[in-house]
């Protein structure tokens, strides 16, 4: 598989205060990779420095083959998945999924209505077209977000804590649609969460970030961290076993 | 010629049905070209029928023009004709299949509803209805909440209420200050030009004096509060609302009207009179520079005139609106803010309903309160 995604030796953070310091690790093309780690141990600084949202205070992000990230002129190389969903509330959701298509395509306006439609239709939306985001329920947003990020056809997607305020029925359609974007339409995935049942499922490789440890702890395929890493940290997290819940990890 | 990475030709067909073959690699990227190129093929003379697309030299495609052919295929069905994709890939017939149409109905785009007049009528009537019966409610939950507040003044939130009065009132004096000086000045002057033909410069301070204190003072104030507090209140609590935060309040076992309505209302009532004698102070020195400057009148003369023309009577008249105003414009925005749905856009037409309807109540309740002063011979 050829790399699509190399970070290397990069530290985040906010002004002085730095996070997670020399993270390295590459993603190939067509995996589903996913970011692991405990609430506050900086997944998703991790993934804002991914998309180019917060510049690493050291180190570099690199996309293989697809320009660097936010380039002004160019259509973005991948697509985002925001933990709200962040869909535009004025707007219905077939407009969200518009939009990018008119803003980077040439296309005429029944060509882009048809190309949205389709998005919509592949996660099971189309029936709710023409519904505002706060007409339709919190999984259904979800896919509505994942249809407009997949609007350009990115070849990477990013989706930050996709699970989070989902009931486990949900959760696991949104892990089905995972697979389906990954399996059937070759998109790599990169992906923040800490929802165990989803990182089993649909995770090819993973790595796990710890706030004290200030870095990556385990890096592997899910399964295999979950079998054999002699991790107290890492067998934590995969047993939901509390390690040192009031002073921080012990390890 | 383009650099294009497809190709659409014509090639011989079997049994006289015409044959299309696309080759390369087929992105949403040139999906307009795709578009526009399938398009014109179709509109052939002799492929109004039964069109073939011949997709085995297609190296690549992706969902977006898998989705663009699908359309371009059912607008062609939708003409009376056919469009058959035949020699596809694996890949390509999987991409295909994804973006197929199971059921019909799915794949054309549902056309929004447009609402007639009559709908729109029955809208209006509904919203103002609900409009009604939401002031009505939110009334009978203030009185509720002044009561239990009078009972329990300490269940009420005064934690905020130094920083909503530094908002609504230290940081509001420049711009009253400012604006008030100018409404005096092109008071006094539109007066000073009418006065000085018939004589009258020494009613100047007469004409700016009663109108500034009586009435631009306290009004203007007030649509300065509204612009800057009010609206902001509206949005605050709008946002407030939108986020749940006002739901977890009352979970909490806190009333939103003493927790968030009372202390926004207190602040009004504590900074409006005294914005307003700022107002009403900027608004005379603004006569007093015309009449310096343009009527050339020594300031004595006009500060003299100015006492003889104002007693205590216009001054309370004015800080009795004023303490009417702060109410309305406080219970008015919370009111909406507070009745906020929707995200952001919900935030936004709360913010601006808020504004329009403080406005308008500031209008009707001055109006009001003139014509009660002018029965009383005030």
């Amino acid at each position: 598989m050829a790399r699509v995604l190399s970070v290397r030796d990069v530290a985040i953070g906010y002004g002085d205060e730095v996070l997670l310091d020399e993270l390295s690790f590459d993603v190939q093309r067509g995996e589903v990779f996913a970011i692991l780690g405990g609430s506050g141990c900086g997944k998703s600084t991790l993934l804002r420095t991914l998309i180019g949202l917060q510049p690493p205070l050291q180190g570099r992000v690199h996309f293989t083959g697809i320009g660097p990230p936010a380039r002004a002129m160019e259509p973005p190389a991948f697509g985002v998945l925001f933990q709200s969903s962040a869909l535009f509330g004025s707007s219905t959701l077939l407009q969200n999924v518009m939009l990018p298509l008119q803003k980077w395509t040439r296309l005429p306006a029944d060509a882009v209505a048809a190309v949205a439609l389709a998005r919509l239709r592949i996660l099971g939306l189309e029936r709710f077209a023409h519904h505002l985001p706060s007409e339709v329920s919190g999984g259904m947003r979800k896919r509505a977000g994942i249809a407009r990020a997949l609007a350009l056809d990115p070849p990477i997607l990013f989706f930050d804590e996709p699970s989070a305020g989902l009931d486990p029925v949900t959760s696991a359609d949104l892990d089905e649609v995972i697979l389906l974007l990954a399996r059937d339409l070759g998109v790599t995935i990169v992906l923040v969460t800490h929802e165990l049942p989803s990182i089993l499922h649909v995770a090819d490789q993973c790595i796990m970030l710890d706030r004290a440890a200030g870095g990556i702890i385990a890096r592997g395929a899910p399964r295999e961290l979950a079998e054999r890493s002699a991790d107290a940290r890492v067998q934590g997290f995969f047993r939901r076993q509390a390690t040192n819940a009031r002073g921080g990890h012990g390890a | 010629m383009t650099d294009k990475a497809f190709s659409l030709e014509l090639a011989a067909g079997q049994d006289g049905v015409p044959h299309l073959r696309l080759r390369g690699s087929v992105l949403l990227a040139e999906g307009s070209l795709l578009w526009s190129e399938l398009h014109r093929e179709l509109q052939g003379k002799d492929r109004r029928g039964m069109v073939e697309l011949d997709l085995s030299g297609v190296e690549r495609l992706d969902g977006g023009a898998a989705a663009l052919l699908h359309a371009i295929a059912r607008q062609h069905g939708e003409q009376g004709g056919a469009l058959r994709f035949l020699g596809a890939s694996r890949d390509t017939a999987r991409l295909l299949d994804l973006y197929a149409c199971t059921d019909r109905s799915d794949c054309e785009r549902p056309a929004p509803q447009q609402p007639g007049l009559l709908n729109d009528v029955g809208n209006f009537a509904h919203d103002a209805g609900q409009s009604t019966r939401a002031i009505l409610a939110f009334t009978g939950d203030l009185v509720h909440g002044l009561v239990q507040a009078i009972r329990r003044p300490r269940s009420v939130h005064l934690s905020d209420l130094g920083r909503l009065v530094e908002r609504a009132g230290a940081d509001g004096m420049p711009i009253v200050a400012l604006i008030n000086f100018l409404v005096g000045a092109v008071l006094g002057l539109q007066g000073a030009m009418q006065l000085h033909r018939f004589g009258g410069d020494p009613f100047l301070a007469n004409l700016v004096g009663l109108s500034v204190v009586r009435e631009f003072g306290p009004l203007m104030t007030a649509i300065l509060v509204a612009g800057r507090s009010g609206a902001g209140y509206a949005a605050e609590l709008g946002t407030m609302t939108v986020n749940e935060e006002v739901d977890a309040l009352r979970t909490l076992g806190q009333d939103p009207q003493r927790f968030l309505v009372f202390p926004r209302v207190l602040a009004l009532l504590l900074v409006v009179p005294v914005l307003t004698l700022l107002a009403d102070l900027a608004g005379v020195l603004g006569g007093l520079v015309v009449a310096v400057v343009y009527l050339e009148q020594p300031s004595i003369v006009y500060i003299q005139a100015l006492q003889r023309a104002l007693d205590f009577a216009d001054i309370g008249t004015g800080l009795l609106k004023c303490v009417a105003f702060a109410v309305a414009t406080g219970l008015v925005a919370c009111q909406r803010g507070l009745s906020t749905r929707g995200g952001a856009a919900g935030v936004g037409n709360a913010t601006t309903s808020a504004v329009v309807s403080v406005l308008f109540t500031l209008v009707v309740i001055d109006a009001i309160f003139t014509n009660v002063f002018s029965l009383l011979d005030w």
